[in-house]
Formats: structure tokens, sequence, C-alpha cells
């Protein structure tokens, strides 16, 4: 305390001196425009440079922190990525016209989903085998359709599997129609191309051009109407010359063929024990 | 140190105050007025300073120093400035006058010609009003940007107010009284 004493005694005229001229600078801040904006401006730019500096220094020993949280950050986000790739992917894949209308209409269907355990497009007469059968709800005469077309009718059954009749082979014959016009035919298959069918028996009255869809037409009551089949890609004169003789683009590529679904018609068993007993009775009479 | 009766001490005041007085007035009047091309204003009231013994107490000359300065201030519509330079100048008197007395030179010397001879008495008022000047102008300016400006206004000033403070020193040791 006395020491401190001394020192005050001993340097008092710099206290003294302190005090004055800061006394003068408040006088000269507080009278004169121009330094107090000078002094102002200097002060804060001073301090804005030392609050950079604190900040950057700040940065920098937070960084190691920011690098783990980016880390985890980046996982999370790749992790999204991937499922909207996904979601993407299934999206725009269903996206045709085409393929949505299909869509549309198999929705209002009794649909029975089914993978293909066998399959051949080599033969003439092919068959396919799907993993599910009568226990499914699966009968005889049921039509198997995909994503992009029609697949065939459903030939035999056992419990837990069934043979489809592809349109691959030489027995199979599906109404079809053109669509918009109502003209129709059936469809066949002459062996040879996996992708292209024959629509027979079109009038020769019917007007219609390359490129126009192929659809059922619903009269077998097999498959409902309005489902695509493919598009005309050629036009020829039939055999005897009645009639013309389209050759169809399929929809649907057999040889790639995996997931289908089997069409339940709810009043097919009706219709067909209707048109039993009509034949009956044609041939009774 | 000093055995001053307080008659001395009242008769030292009031001289200390009569010069005071005509300084600053001197300064309102005449030199304020005086700007040798446009850049120089000798401002001779740093010569209180110079008057003040050896051995004065410091306290006393930066008390001194902080009124005349702010008095001039308030004359000269400068606020701040002048104080904070002569309190400075207050501050450095004493040592530099320590320094360049003769090493013979009585313990409460008054600095003049007579005491100190002509050159040594020409230095040490240089480097007083030096230091006052220096300080005043970048009060001033506050800034070295227009730094050769400053500079010219410096130095020419600083040389005119030395001149004028020589001449009055010159005018009082002629007459051979001293404070």
């Amino acid at each position: 305390m006395r020491a401190l004493l001394d020192f005050i005694v001993r340097y008092y005229h710099w206290f003294l001196f302190l005090a004055l001229e800061g006394l003068s600078l408040v006088l000269l801040f507080r009278f004169n425009h121009y330094q107090s904006s000078v002094w102002l401006t200097t002060a804060n730019t001073v301090v804005g440079h030392m609050d950079t500096w604190q900040q950057q220094a700040l940065r920098y020993v937070n960084l190691g922190k920011e690098n783990q949280e980016l880390m985890r950050r980046n996982l999370v986000l790749e992790y999204n990525i991937s499922l909207l790739t996904d979601q993407l992917a299934k999206l725009t894949h269903d996206s045709t016209f085409t393929e949505r209308r299909q869509a549309e209409r198999f929705d209002s269907l009794n649909m029975i989903p089914a993978r293909i355990v066998t399959n051949s497009v080599l033969y003439r007469n092919n068959f396919l085998t799907i993993d599910v059968g009568e226990r499914d709800g699966v009968q005889p005469e049921m039509g198997v359709v995909c994503g992009t077309g029609i697949v065939g009718i459903i030939y035999m059954t056992s419990d837990h599997f069934s043979i489809v009749l592809p349109l691959l082979n030489s027995r199979s014959h599906i109404s079809c129609r053109l669509r918009g016009t109502g003209y129709f035919g059936y469809l066949k298959w002459d062996g040879r191309h996996p992708m292209y069918a024959v629509l027979d028996d079109i009038p020769r009255h019917a007007h219609f051009k390359v490129g126009d869809i192929v659809e059922t037409s619903g009269f077998s009551n097999v498959f409902p109407p309005g489902i695509f089949v493919g598009k005309v890609s050629a036009i020829e004169n039939s055999d005897d010359g009645l009639s013309y003789k389209l050759f169809v683009h399929l929809g649907t590529d057999f040889s790639r063929l995996q997931n289908v679904a089997v069409v339940a018609q709810e009043f097919q068993p009706e219709v067909k024990a209707l048109e039993e007993r009509a034949d009956s009775l044609a041939a009774k009479n | 140190m000093f055995k001053f009766t307080l008659e001395d001490m009242v008769i030292i005041f009031l001289q200390r105050l009569l010069w005071l007085v005509a300084l600053v007035v001197a300064q309102m009047m005449v030199f304020n007025n005086v700007h040798i091309f446009g850049y120089a204003t000798p401002m001779p009231y740093v010569y209180l300073l110079l008057l003040f013994p050896l051995g004065t107490q410091r306290w006393l000359i930066l008390l001194w120093g902080f009124f005349c300065g702010l008095l001039c201030d308030v004359v000269s519509l400068t606020t701040g400035i002048g104080a904070a330079a002569m309190t400075l100048a207050a501050f450095v008197q004493p040592p530099l006058l320590r320094l360049m007395a003769p090493k013979d030179a009585a313990e409460d010397m008054h600095p003049s010609f007579s005491t100190m001879d002509f050159w040594p008495y020409v230095r040490y008022a240089a480097v007083v009003t030096f230091v006052f000047c220096a300080a005043y102008f970048l009060l001033q300016s506050f800034t070295f940007f227009h730094i050769l400006d400053l500079l010219i206004a410096f130095l020419s000033s600083w040389l005119l107010t030395l001149l004028v403070c020589v001449a009055i020193e010159g005018v009082r040791g002629g007459r051979k009284k001293s404070l």
C-alpha cells in the first residue's frame, strides 16, 4: 500500500498529464465534428479488424467439429439421394401416356400379381408358367397382362401354379380392335419374330394407318376392352384378298418378361355358363 | 524546495496570469489572422511554457499549459486541440530544460538569453515549440492523408512560432528583467 502511494506520489505528473490529455481529447471529440467523425470511423475500422481476426481464430479452432458435422450431413444427404433416385426411376419409367393409361385401367380391375417361373420365346408353341394357381383364385381362360400390354390366357391351373398360353403360341388368338375405329379382328402369331404378331380380318373398307394403336376388344370376355396390345407396323392384303392383314409391333417384350398379373373378370364364370347353355340348346335343336 | 513567501507566490501567479492573458489576447487579435501563404500561422502562446524556471513543480506547469491551451481554443474555436498540445508541451518542458540548461546553472534558473546564451535558448525554444506544433497539427488534421500539406503547415507554423517566441524573449531580455 505504501509502495503504491509512493509510486503515485513519485509519478503524479504522469497521471495528471494523462488526465489532462484525456480531458482535452474528450473536448476535442465532443466539440469538433470532423475529428469525432474521423475518430469514430477509425475506431470502428480497428474494432472491425480485431473482430475479424477473432472470428478467424475461432473458426480455425472449430474446424474439427465442423468437419465432423459436415461428414454426418454428407452421409444423410447421400442416403436421401439414393432414396430419391429410386423413386425418380420408378416415376419416370412409367410416365409414357400409354403406360399411364394402362396402369389406370389395371387399377380398376381385380388383379392377381404373379411372377414368371419358366418362359420361352424360341419355339412355335411357347408356354409360360406363373407362380399363382387355383388357391390364389386363378381359373383357366383368365387373361394375363403385364405393365406394357397383354401376355396371354391361362391354359391350365394347379393349386399353386398356372400355365399361360401366351401370344407367342400358334394356338393363341385374341380378339383385338383398332383404337378409335372399332374395327376388330383376331391377333395371332406367325411364329417368326417374338416382337411382332398378325391381326387378321380387318375389313377392306376400314380406314387406318401405320402407327395406329391396337387394343383388346373385350368381346372374348377374357380381357377387359381397351388394354394396349401394340402398334400397327405394316399392312398387307390377306391371303384371300378380302381383308387386310396387319403386322402389330407388340408392346410386350416376352423375352424380358418377369412380373405379370392375372385379370379376374367379375362375371366371367356367369358368362361362360350362359354360353355353354346356349351351345347345348343349339345342339338339341 | 523553494522558500517563497505567500506574497512572492501571489506576485509570480499574477505575473504568469498577465503573460497568459497577454498571449491569448495577442493570439486572438493578431496571430489568428496571420496565414502566410495560407499555411503558416504563428502560435506564440506556447511562450508561456518557456518562461517556467528550472525545478518548477510539474503539476503547476501542466495546469498552466492546459488552461492556457484551453483558453486559446475557446477564442480560436479549436476546442481541445490547443489544450492537448499545450499539455504535451508542458509535460516535456521540465526534462528538456534540465537537459539543455548549462551545467553550472542555478537550481531555479529562469530560461533566457542571459542565463542560457542565445543559441542554447533558441534550441530549447525550438524543441518545445516543435513538440507543441507537431501535436497541434496532428490533432487538427487527424489523418496522414494529405501528408504534404500537413508537413508544410506544420513546419512553416513551427518556424514562425519559434521566430515570434525568440522575438518576444529578445524584447523581454533586452529590458534585463527576469521573471
